[in-house]
């Protein structure tokens, strides 16, 4: 053993050694003799010119803290800032392999051109200079601007971070076009329409569960793929263990997310029911008299029978769910039996404050799924308390500088998304492919795409690449060749967030704050930041545009909105990050009261209260049928959600729902995060799709068999897992997977590849997706 | 000398992975691809595994984070024939590249299987080792040979050093590995077993405290708290 000792010891002077002689500037000892590492930077070798540079994330809305090791020009390891409020020190696994995105060689390196029809397949790319490609943009906008076409020029994009979003707004406007879509996702959009209609706040709702007791997650995954998953994640670990009192935590879905697995207790769910379940706890809540009583009574509306001015009568929420959400229907709707509504009824309304978590699904009717869970937060308080639902404050910034931007007939043209009569639907991506294809109401000219893959997100069965095609002037800003740049005529190839310099606003803490964004190595390719890729261009275009965005680059522009913000600037800038650190409740009726209640309101009185009975939604109905029809569609309802595909034919329910290894805004191929992609199922790079064990044993299939999986919309490949977790008339395949890829990753593999299947070939825009499952 | 150990609570523990990750971009292992995936020769120090039992709709599935359990009486180091994995001065089973034959009897005696070894000499696409760790601990390994989880050694190497030219004596708190630093949940902890003041003793004597396959008497140093 002694001998063994002094080996252990001698090898460790050698680790030792090489480390001294690394940095002096020899050959590593650790080198394998005559098996040189290839490839490895020179870094090693050298002396090492290390730093850490703070920056933020932009791959998730959480917009966490980021601090990055960064060795001779070279990002190697990205950590989590420690003072940052969001993720206090830790880093998901994306934010991890965000260094795999920055040094991916799928990667646009510059800007190009299409050379011939874009019909064509064989089409290739002539790359250009970015002064040719702006150039060529700002031709286009200029003549159509001149015809006073203005119009005919659409921006879609997606979540964008910080005020990147106002940017794109202003350029709009400033041009002259109506057209700014914002493609939000049909879950979060029903969530942020139910704050709205609900509590009058336009915004995604923040869920306090540091000081909760009660905490149950409806539907999404609230752990893996929440808009604030880093702050869920340490809440309910603080929840659990740092503190006196265990809250508990429920999770109610289809399938036996990473979110059922870790609560407390999985309620399976028939897909498409929340709504359901929530107004039938609220039924034995208002019941058994455990409400709050006295917060119903002077800070919500619409709880009770009213009658309204022109004394016509109303039924109120209390008579709603009483008279019909009793337990037995609801077991009936959901599949939840009665005795398990009842215990999650009375120990949510016990153990204040509870949180009832909304619904990001788009799934079942997703508005009122989202109206009713948020009912339960009124029924218990839990609106604006410790504990409860926060509304998310954002700094006072400098406005913008004030131009007068001439009322062009162009800005009063009918927005090319006005497609429904109801201002709270969610937008409907294969309708926005209809209209588009088909020049309604006029044929578009131009079209900017950020942040968005919609080609990819919402195929509408080739519908949204036909649209494309349509389309003579298509610019992309994606990074990596995906599904809809390759429709494109121009591609301004964006940076990656860490090589570009940006703001960001702190979300999910309710308190306000800004993060910064700086560029922590060179950029890696000719690419650049679509902030500043835009004030080139309004600059290009001259007044109003350039008056209204008159920025020479998109720092400048940041730094002038949060001059407004009251600090210390060094600090601000070293530490990356600055924020109010405390969150103010407001106490009902209290002078800030109308900040979290009513705040946002258009057509209903901003009186400070809680509309159980959606006095916004009612100015639009009102008069309008059958009163009680219009009563119901105020109040939050169950309505059977349109199923894509007759039961007969496609027997099972198709539940998709995010994952904590899908990188949102990423089409391409990140190798760590396939390679932990389906952690139950123990999927990697491939396409599988999760069955109950015995709708498979109906079937015939068995774990392993490749099948296809067919909706009405298509069908598309994937390897059987059966997976005990998951409704047995449920079928799970997962999101984020099915991009083309040129590269090949790793040994033995294929190239060109598809990696996986894209499971919204299947999806219906609406209610619930219905599919079959055969043998290949 | 500090006996370095682990201790991770699964009940705050979510299988987010990033230990996953932040394990291989500070350790540079490769990725593995589709292909050799479905060989299962992907590289992992820290893969995070699911058991799943029961029957809908009274599942349970166990998710258990695993690095090496460094044991303290390490079954690998026994039966390596040329002594080329050894628990060195810190108490830390590692590997010495240069000694190991690849003859995988290490991976076969380890009864967690946390021993993964090069079936050829490791490939990143074109451009993407630019973001590889430069530390020398870490250089990517040669076909081969065994690898594993060090406890992330290049750290404390360089907690060592900063200490050193702070003028400081060493402290314990000054090193911890990438996946406890990088944890959402800050499930994990690290520190020294031996010392009574830290949180490491402590919770490993916590009454949820649990090793994995005990019975084998391989004295892991990493500890699981159960969940609930």
């Amino acid at each position: 053993m002694s001998h063994l000792s002094r080996r252990n010891f001698i090898k460790l002077t050698g680790v030792t050694a090489a480390a001294v002689a690394a940095a002096a500037g020899t050959q590593s000892l650790l080198d394998h003799a005559g098996q040189p590492w290839a490839g490895m930077p020179a870094a090693a070798a050298s002396a090492l010119e290390e730093k850490r540079v703070r920056t933020t994330c932009a791959l998730c809305p959480s917009g966490c803290g980021l601090e990055v090791r960064v060795v001779n020009g070279r990002a190697v390891k990205v950590e989590g800032s420690a003072i940052h409020p969001v993720n206090q020190g830790v880093c998901c696994l994306r934010g991890q392999a965000s260094l795999e995105m920055l040094y991916s060689p799928e990667r646009i390196q510059r800007p190009r051109v299409r050379t011939g029809s874009k019909t064509d397949p064989s089409a290739t790319w002539r790359e250009v200079s970015w002064d040719e490609a702006l150039a060529l943009v700002a031709g286009k906008l200029a003549e159509l601007a001149a015809d006073g076409q203005m119009h005919t020029v659409a921006f879609l994009h997606g979540d964008t971070r910080g005020s990147l979003r106002s940017v794109i707004n202003r350029f709009m406007s400033a041009y002259g076009s109506p057209n700014t879509i914002f493609l939000e996702s049909a879950g979060e959009h029903a969530v942020r329409m139910a704050m709205f209609l609900s509590q009058g706040i336009n915004g995604y709702p923040v869920y306090d569960v540091n000081n909760a007791n009660y905490v149950m997650a409806f539907g999404g995954n609230y752990l893996e793929s929440s808009r604030h998953v880093i702050g869920a994640l340490a809440a309910l670990a603080f929840m659990r263990r740092g503190r006196p009192r265990r809250g508990k935590f429920v999770a109610v879905h289809p399938r036996l997310s990473l979110t059922g697995v870790k609560a407390d207790e999985w309620v399976p769910i028939r897909p498409g029911t929340y709504g359901a379940l929530a107004l039938g706890m609220a039924n034995v809540i208002i019941n058994s008299g455990l409400y709050d009583a006295d917060f119903v009574r002077d800070f919500t509306f619409g709880f009770e029978d009213f009658t309204d001015a022109v004394g016509a009568s109303h039924m109120g929420f209390k008579r709603l769910v009483l008279e019909k959400y009793t337990l037995e229907r609801v077991e009936f709707i959901t599949g939840v039996p009665t005795a398990d509504i009842a215990r999650l009824a009375g120990e949510f309304a016990t153990n204040r404050p509870a949180i009832a978590v909304m619904p990001v699904e788009p799934d079942g009717l997703p508005l009122y799924d989202a109206l009713a869970v948020h009912a339960l937060n009124a029924l218990v308080g839990s609106i604006d308390v410790a504990g409860g639902v926060l509304v998310q404050r954002f700094p006072e910034l400098t406005p913008w500088p004030l131009v007068a931007v001439p009322t062009v007939p162009s800005l009063t043209q009918p927005r090319l998304d006005a497609i429904s009569d109801n201002p709270f639907e969610p937008l409907a991506p294969e309708l926005l492919a209809e209209r588009l294809a088909a020049d309604t109401p006029y044929p578009v000219n131009v079209l900017f795409l950020l942040n968005t893959n919609p080609v990819y997100e919402h195929p509408a069965n080739g519908k949204m690449a036909e649209a494309l095609l349509k389309v003579p002037f298509v610019v992309s800003f994606a990074s990596v060749p995906d599904e809809t740049s390759a429709h494109a005529d121009l591609i301004l190839p964006a940076s990656t967030f860490l090589e570009v310099w940006g703001d960001d606003f702190v979300e999910g803490t309710g308190y306000a704050g800004v993060s910064l964004r700086q560029p922590v190595v060179e950029p890696v390719h000719d690419t650049r930041n679509p902030g500043d890729v835009l004030l080139a261009l309004a600059a290009a275009l001259g007044d109003p545009v350039a008056q209204a965005l008159p920025f020479p680059d998109y720092k400048t522009l940041f730094e002038h909105r949060l001059s407004a913000i009251d600090t210390d600037w060094e600090k601000f800038r070293e530490n990356g990050v600055w924020s109010e650190m405390v969150y103010f409740h407001a106490e009902p009726g209290s002078r800030a009261w109308p900040q979290v209640v009513g705040r946002d309101r258009l057509q209903a009185p901003k009186d400070g209260r809680f509309d159980f009975f959606a006095r916004e939604l009612y100015a639009m109905v009102a008069g309008q049928g059958d009163p009680a029809k219009a009563d119901l569609a105020c109040l939050p309802h169950f309505q059977v959600p349109a199923e894509a595909g007759a039961a007969t034919e496609y027997p099972y329910v198709l539940v998709t729902q995010g994952l904590i290894t899908h990188p949102r805004p990423w089409p391409g191929i990140v190798p760590t995060l396939q390679e932990s992609y389906g952690l139950q199922a123990n999927m990697k790079w491939r396409a599988w799709v999760e069955m109950n064990p015995r709708a498979a044993k109906a079937l015939g299939v068995q774990s392993g068999d490749r099948v296809w999986v067919e909706s009405p919309q298509g069908r598309v490949q994937a390897v059987v897992r059966l997976y005990e977790g998951l409704w047995p008339n449920a079928v799970y395949m997962p999101p984020g997977m099915g991009h083309r890829t040129t590269i090949r990753w790793g040994r033995g593999s294929q190239a060109p590849a598809v990696i996986g299947a894209n499971v919204n070939q299947l999806l219906a825009s609406k209610g619930v997706t219905r599919v079959k499952v055969y043998k290949v | 000398m500090p006996r370095w150990g682990m201790v991770i609570d699964l009940d705050k523990c979510f299988a987010c992975q990033s230990c996953t990750a932040a394990c291989r971009m500070e350790n540079n292992t490769p990725p593995a691809g589709p292909d050799q995936t479905g060989r299962d020769r992907a590289i992992l120090w820290n893969e995070v595994l699911a058991f799943v039992h029961g029957e809908y709709p009274k599942v349970e599935v166990l998710l258990v984070p695993r690095p090496c359990q460094q044991c303290d009486k390490p079954p690998c180091t026994y039966v390596c024939p040329v002594k080329a994995t050894y628990k060195n001065e810190d108490g830390i089973v590692v590997v010495d590249y240069q000694r190991c034959i690849g003859c995988r009897m290490c991976a076969v005696a380890c009864p967690y299987q946390v021993r993964y070894f090069n079936w050829y000499a490791p490939e990143w696409p074109a451009g993407m080792r630019e973001h590889l760790n430069p530390d020398p601990e870490v250089a990517p390994r040669p076909k081969g040979v065994i690898e594993k989880c060090t406890f992330c050694i290049q750290r404390l190497r360089h907690a060592k050093e900063k200490a050193a030219a702070e003028g400081r004596p060493f402290n314990a708190a000054d090193y911890q590995p990438a996946c406890v630093q990088t944890c959402t949940g800050h499930a994990r902890y690290f520190g020294d077993l031996d010392d009574p003041n830290s949180l490491v003793y402590q919770l490993s004597r916590s009454p949820r405290a649990f090793r994995l396959l005990e019975e084998m008497g391989t004295e892991p140093k990493v500890y699981y708290l159960k969940q609930g």
